[in-house]
């Protein structure tokens, strides 16, 4: 064996140069399923030309509201590393009391904000459940989620309730600013308030850093119970909310209402690049993910291929969505 | 040495990069039969890149790499990663078994499995094979599963074995057991085994010949180790002088007792300034961590502090009162993975200065720190993960800087970390203490403790502090002695 030693060419490079963020590359993720959203689209208008009409536009976005309102919350607990299957049956319920309280002769605001405090109160059995008796995540929003679906049905005994009130689609429809409709600012402003809570709130980041690693967080000082216990509130509540505005543009509760809801919003949050292991995700990328799935069931139903295959649709999107995900980490 | 010098190993010109940045750049690395090859380089050098993807674990850009075998099959490298790789819900046994043939079967019978496990753990520590073999992995202490771990990759029958600093958490009786283990099975079986470590002493006791990586490029290509002093190996790594001053201490105000320190039998005051050594097993030095850095939820400790209670209740309230805490465990008690290098920074003055808003400010608060420390890397919106393992240990420090804490605990902080930046690590210490803050410094390497700290309090094995000794007593016999540990 014999001794080589080799001249050393590097230089120091002891100073780290702040890079210049820029937002671009801060959101070069979020943009890729943009882009996919538009590729979708426009496949969806090779076949069928009206897919790219303003009037389908405006049914996508109407569509996708409740579950980018949905996905806004379940986003905020996959960050802190759980997980809230109750959504769905929340967004029922929620819908289910409301109707009931109007039937009941309650004012729309009484009856709304009623229908609310079913979200809160679930998110905060969950966040109780998880944080104080310290249960899975997954084993207790999977008991919230039975309970809150079978109290759905109890309510009315299965029937579904109509609402009578003659203000009450003004909630979803209405334009509080004149020439857009209430559901996109809610929408909008949702997707604003909670990108901005989750970057430049130090309360925000606190949800990554309990989803990244609770330990480190706990001994940094930062609350890991209070910041777990509210991701299930804001869960729970905006989950509430979707159900309202649902009810609002139908004018109708039924107890099946949200149903496929639950996955479809866990779908979105992991097709916005946020990972089930917690630590990751924006608010931006749920927001694209709940696009993405709406513009999905859109295509299917406009181009007529049986809408049983939305499932197997959306399945593959998801995949393709990890897989860049993955590759792109590489 | 045995003559028969077949290369197990052999890595010519491996490069790889990762983004921008090019980690190796041309590595060779040659491992025979029969031989402790030292594998040596400073913190992100690219000895842990070159053995990830020598195993498998990422693929190269260029270059080659042969592995053969001194037998007919295909040839095997076990590996003993920095951080523990157990099942944490299996048993031990089950852990050891898995990764034999037999374990391949459908069916492997119980006691078979427990034999696997007996015969791989009674190598190394025979009271472990007694007692531990159905033992659930996650109850077993760092430093028992890291036995299990060396164990299990011993007992593999593989051709080469990798061990990545196996004798960070080991007492001084298990290490030599261990040595004389790896010296037997090279001699019996004429495999070969790559040993990483930063630790001089350990090396020249072990080792046959050692490689040494710099900045991703062979810098010595297996030279006999007795061709080589300590300061030429510290010289080709590219380290400054392992004999540097550390700066001289500042004056301590012998009245100004900053806190006292109530152990079972015993009260130690310690002075604003002072650098508490805690010497021994995790047994002892854990309990008094766990009570300052406010996770004891009840402890045979208590601290008497004016202003303080007698325990914080929380690592909230710690924060709160003051006191920082760094924790050599970076990756689960320390770093938080998927956030940037910035958040990572700022997390605690955060929580202690009750900041509501992410800051724009904040980006120069944290370069600053970043510079302060001479931590090299590429952006502070970078994660973590793209540090090397010192320069993530620099980070937790660099939370707790120039923050007018009261006390800081520092748990193993150079765990992990090369000659360079542990005396950039020492340098810190020195400085906190000298901006009136008391350090309070768990170690298992007794030579740091007796050349940084103004007092020691040792414990035994079992947890009961056995002495608190004074700067003018200092002696790594003395403290062996109190202690069980090695030097």
């Amino acid at each position: 064996m014999n001794t080589k030693a080799r001249s050393m060419t590097s230089n120091d490079k002891n100073s780290p140069t702040p890079r210049a963020p820029s937002v671009l590359l801060a959101y070069r993720s979020e943009l890729a399923i943009a882009m996919a959203c538009v590729a979708l689209l426009v496949g969806v208008g090779i076949f069928v030309p009206a897919a790219l009409s303003s009037g389908n536009f405006a049914n996508i976005l109407q569509a996708s509201a409740p579950l980018v309102i949905m996905s806004l919350g379940v986003l905020v607990v996959i960050i802190t590393g759980g997980i809230d299957l109750s959504v769905g049956s929340i967004f029922s319920l929620t819908g289910m009391v409301t109707a009931l309280a109007m039937a009941n002769g309650f004012g729309d605001v009484t009856a709304s904000l009623l229908g609310l405090g079913v979200g809160i109160v679930f998110g905060s059995i969950n966040g109780v459940l998880i944080t104080l008796v310290g249960l899975a995540p997954f084993v207790v929003t999977l008991i919230t989620y039975a309970v809150a679906a079978s109290l759905a049905f109890i309510v009315t005994n299965g029937r579904s309730l109509g609402v009578d009130s003659s203000d009450y689609w003004l909630l979803n429809s209405g334009e509080l600013l004149p020439g857009i409709p209430n559901f996109v600012v809610f929408c909008l402003v949702f997707t604003v308030v909670l990108e901005f809570v989750l970057r430049k709130i130090t309360a925000g980041r606190w949800f990554y850093s309990v989803g990244s690693s609770p330990m480190a967080a706990y001994l940094l000082g930062i609350p890991v119970k209070r910041t777990r216990f509210a991701a299930y509130v804001i869960s729970g509540t905006m989950a509430s909310f979707a159900g309202l505005l649902t009810v609002s543009y139908i004018l109708n509760a039924e107890a099946t209402a949200g149903a496929s809801l639950m996955l479809q919003a866990i779908a979105a949050v992991v097709i916005g690049g946020a990972s089930l292991a917690g630590g990751t995700g924006s608010a931006v990328g749920a927001v694209l993910g709940a696009l993405m799935i709406t513009i999905i069931q859109n295509g299917v139903n406009l181009i007529g291929i049986n809408s049983f295959w939305q499932g197997s649709v959306t399945g593959l999107a998801i995949l393709v969505a990890v897989l860049i995900d993955r590759f792109s980490h590489r | 040495m045995a003559a028969d010098k077949l290369p197990l190993i052999s890595v010519r010109n491996l490069q790889k990069s990762f983004g921008v940045t090019k980690v190796l750049r041309g590595v060779n690395f040659t491992v025979s039969a029969g031989q402790i090859h030292a594998l040596l380089g400073g913190n992100g050098a690219g000895k842990s890149t070159m053995i990830r993807i020598i195993t498998g674990g990422i693929r190269k850009d260029d270059g080659e790499i042969s592995l053969s075998s001194q037998r007919d099959t295909e040839p095997k490298i076990a590996v003993v990663h920095q951080e523990l790789a157990l099942l944490a819900d299996l048993s031990v046994a089950e852990n050891i078994a898995i990764v034999h043939a037999a374990s391949a079967r459908s069916f492997v019978h119980a006691r078979k499995r427990a034999e696997i496990g007996y015969k791989a753990l009674s190598l190394i520590d025979p009271h472990l094979a007694n007692t531990a073999l159905h033992r659930r992995a996650a109850d077993l202490s760092m430093h028992e599963g890291q036995i299990v771990e060396i164990a299990r990759a011993l007992s593999t029958g593989a051709d080469v074995i990798m061990l990545d600093e196996p004798t960070a958490n080991l007492t001084a009786g298990e290490t030599e057991r261990l040595f004389a283990v790896l010296r037997r099975l090279v001699t019996e079986t004429n495999i070969g085994i790559v040993f990483v470590s930063h630790r001089m002493k350990e090396i020249r006791q072990l080792c046959d010949v050692c490689t040494i990586i710099r900045d991703g490029m062979t810098v010595i290509d297996a030279a006999p180790l007795e061709r080589l002093t300590d300061v030429e190996i510290v010289h080709h790594m590219g380290q400054p002088d392992a004999r540097n001053e550390i700066p001289a201490r500042h004056k301590i105000d012998h009245a100004d007792v900053g806190l006292v320190l109530k152990g079972p039998e015993c009260a130690v005051p310690v002075l604003k300034g002072q650098i508490l050594g805690l010497a021994g097993a995790p047994a002892g030095p854990s309990q008094v961590i766990a009570l300052l850095n406010g996770t004891a939820r009840s402890s045979t400790w208590g601290l008497e502090a004016e202003g303080w209670p007698e325990r914080p209740t929380s690592p909230r309230q710690a924060v709160e009162l003051g006191i920082g805490y760094v924790s050599g465990d970076r990756r689960s008690k320390g770093v938080l993975a998927q956030l940037p290098i910035i958040d990572n920074v700022l997390a605690s003055r955060r929580v202690r200065e009750g900041r509501v808003f992410v800051r724009r400010s904040e980006r120069t608060e944290c370069l600053d720190l970043v510079q302060a420390l001479k931590l090299k890397a590429g952006s502070i919106l970078d994660l973590p993960s793209t540090l090397s393992g010192g320069n993530q240990q620099k980070l937790l420090i660099a939370r707790w800087l120039g923050m007018s804490l009261r006390l800081v605990v520092f748990e193993e902080p150079t765990r992990g970390v090369d000659i360079g930046t542990k005396r950039d690590i020492y340098e810190l210490i020195r400085r906190m203490a000298d901006a009136g803050t008391i350090v309070i410094w768990w170690s298992t390497e007794n030579v740091e403790l007796l050349e940084l700290c103004d007092e020691i309090l040792a414990f035994d094995t079992d947890g009961q502090a056995k002495g608190l000794l004074q700067s003018s007593q200092f002696n790594e016999d003395a403290l062996a002695d109190l202690t069980g540990m090695a030097a």
